[in-house]
């Protein structure tokens, strides 16, 4: 718990990445670190936006330290994914530093163009994220996230823009109890309290949020 | 913050208040992680979607607004980086969080902190002036009546009672050993300060504040209700930390109520020029730590405490009514 504590303890919004350690990740990024295996940029892409509809998350836009924080728990298995546990594991704690460095260094590309979503159920799910649900004792993804889902420093991610179908996955997986990392105590307890058109509804919500907090 | 002035009352009420807690199953269950056990059905605010259309809802809208972001509703009224809806959670819909409604049905009261019967709107000044740090809107100010529609509106369907379900926080025992500011920091680091940060400041998401600043002189003041190590802990038992409300034992609330309350905040707008006699005067009970010493320091010392009401100039003009979101 000590670790844990002062992992979560860093400044928030510091820069600690530097040119070198953005360009190490930059290749790492793009080649790997193992020949004849994939690199980041294969399903992230080399501008971190990911693919939204496979449920491949934007990693542009999210804080180095939750990059790298994520890529710890997947490489020591805190967070189980059967994909990336074996790429964390494989990158050195310097390696998974920069290439963390490399993808919060880069612009947050535009909000892919939405699959079509309801009016009802988009209406929904921005009062869940905003509002919660009292009655179900659920609290708003805003308190933590913020309100325009733009994440708080190490903390929380940014949701706003991100691929809904990953969003969903990760609730489901809260939802079924999995293990992610320490700070999943809390989405577990959130993701509890969600049914599966309350979690489409959040996630896409969450994902029709301007990248930037600004107007759509 | 603090709104059960009844809560302080007699032992006669709390007795009853404790017993409403046990035969509800406990006010701190319904944001617990644990799920075996229901949510307690105390309080059930009407949903937005029950806002009437007209001019009256559009009050309750405007409320609504302030109650979640006053920095930007209420600017001018404002002195630091704390939203209604910081303690009293939920938009001031949770029981045991405070709520809004019951908050309402109980007023006008008697308060000992003024000596006199308040009514409802007066309540709210005191919310302006300790809370927020600020400056008090006058009565009838569009500020005011838009809070006060928005309680209003969350009443509906409650008792006229100073007594209803849900109100304030729930009683928390005394805890076992002594409450103990160097045990509360240990609490602190563990379970709060990855949202409130290391320094107690907060942390914004954008740049607006999303986790609230608990000390220096961007929160409450001393003379705020959240002051008192006694609702602090109560209110941090019963909803603290948000998502795993119930998970700190009683020792631990209390120990980081002491913590959290013998930090640098800004003055007690009542403070008369000596800090002992302001002690003496507005924080003469054992759940207030100003006056007192922690680490060499007395909390309070004008030298160290940034001062009182802190609206910025820019934010003297009213602000537009703005639309309801």
């Amino acid at each position: 718990m000590a670790l844990v504590v002062a992992a979560w303890a860093m400044p928030s919004g510091a820069a600690w990445a530097d040119e070198a350690t953005v360009a190490a990740g930059a290749a790492i990024a793009a080649h790997g670190t193992v020949v004849g295996r994939a690199a980041c940029s294969s399903c992230h892409g080399q501008d971190g936006a990911g693919q939204p509809d496979v449920g491949i998350p934007r990693l542009a836009g999210l804080s180095t330290y939750y990059i790298h924080e994520q890529l710890g728990y997947f490489a020591s298995g805190a967070r189980r994914n059967y994909v990336m546990s074996s790429y964390a594991a494989a990158l050195t704690p310097a390696e998974r530093r920069e290439v963390a460095d490399y993808y919060a260094s880069l612009p947050v590309p535009r909000n892919p163009d939405p699959l079509p979503v309801a009016a009802a159920a988009l209406d929904h799910g921005r009062t869940l994220f905003l509002n919660g649900a009292p009655d179900k004792g659920l609290l708003s993804c805003s308190q933590c996230h913020g309100t325009d889902g733009l994440g708080v420093g190490s903390f929380s991610p940014r949701l706003a823009g991100q691929s809904a179908a990953y969003i969903v996955d990760q609730l489901q997986r809260w939802h079924g109890g999995a293990d992610r990392d320490p700070k999943g105590q809390y989405m577990r307890a959130i993701a509890g309290r969600l049914d599966t058109p309350d979690m489409r509804a959040v996630a896409d919500y969450a994902a029709s949020l301007p990248r930037d907090g600004g107007k759509p | 913050m603090r709104i059960g002035s009844a809560l302080a009352g007699t032992a006669a009420s709390m007795a009853a208040l404790a017993a409403l807690a046990t035969l509800v199953g406990g006010w701190g269950l319904p944001w617990s992680g644990d799920d075996a056990k229901p949510a307690a059905k105390t309080y059930e605010p009407p949903p937005n979607s029950a806002i009437p259309e007209g001019k009256f809802g559009d009050e309750v809208r405007l409320g609504q607004n302030i109650f979640r972001e006053p920095g930007t509703y209420a600017a001018h009224y404002v002195g630091n980086d704390l939203r209604c809806s910081n303690c009293h959670l939920a938009a001031g819909r949770l029981a045991g969080s405070a709520p809004m409604g019951p908050a309402y049905t109980a007023y006008p009261a008697y308060r000992a902190k003024n000596g006199h019967v308040n009514s409802f709107e007066e309540r709210l000044q005191g919310c302006f002036r300790y809370s927020m740090n600020g400056k008090v809107p006058p009565l009838g100010d569009p500020v005011l009546v838009a809070l006060e529609s928005y309680s209003y509106f969350l009443a509906k369907g409650l008792p006229v009672d100073e007594k209803a379900p849900g109100r304030g926080f729930p009683e928390l025992p005394k805890p076992p050993l002594p409450a103990d500011f160097a045990r509360g920091g240990q609490v602190y680091a563990q379970h709060c300060a990855s949202c409130h940060g290391p320094d107690g400041q907060g942390q914004s998401s954008g740049g607006k504040i999303a986790f609230p600043p608990l000390w220096g002189p961007r929160s409450f003041n001393w003379g705020a209700g959240m002051g008192s190590v006694k609702n602090a802990a109560e209110f941090i038992h019963a909803n603290m930390p948000l998502g795993l409300a119930g998970s700190l034992s009683d020792q631990e609330a209390w120990d980081v109520a002491t913590y959290m309350d013998s930090q640098v905040r800004p003055q007690d707008p009542r403070f008369t020029g000596d800090v002992q006699e302001t002690r003496m005067k507005f924080h003469n009970t054992p759940t207030s730590m100003y006056g007192r010493t922690v680490n060499g320091a007395v909390l309070g010392d004008p030298a160290v405490t940034p001062p009182a009401g802190t609206v910025p100039p820019a934010a003297s003009a009213p602000t537009p009514s703005g639309e309801a979101k």
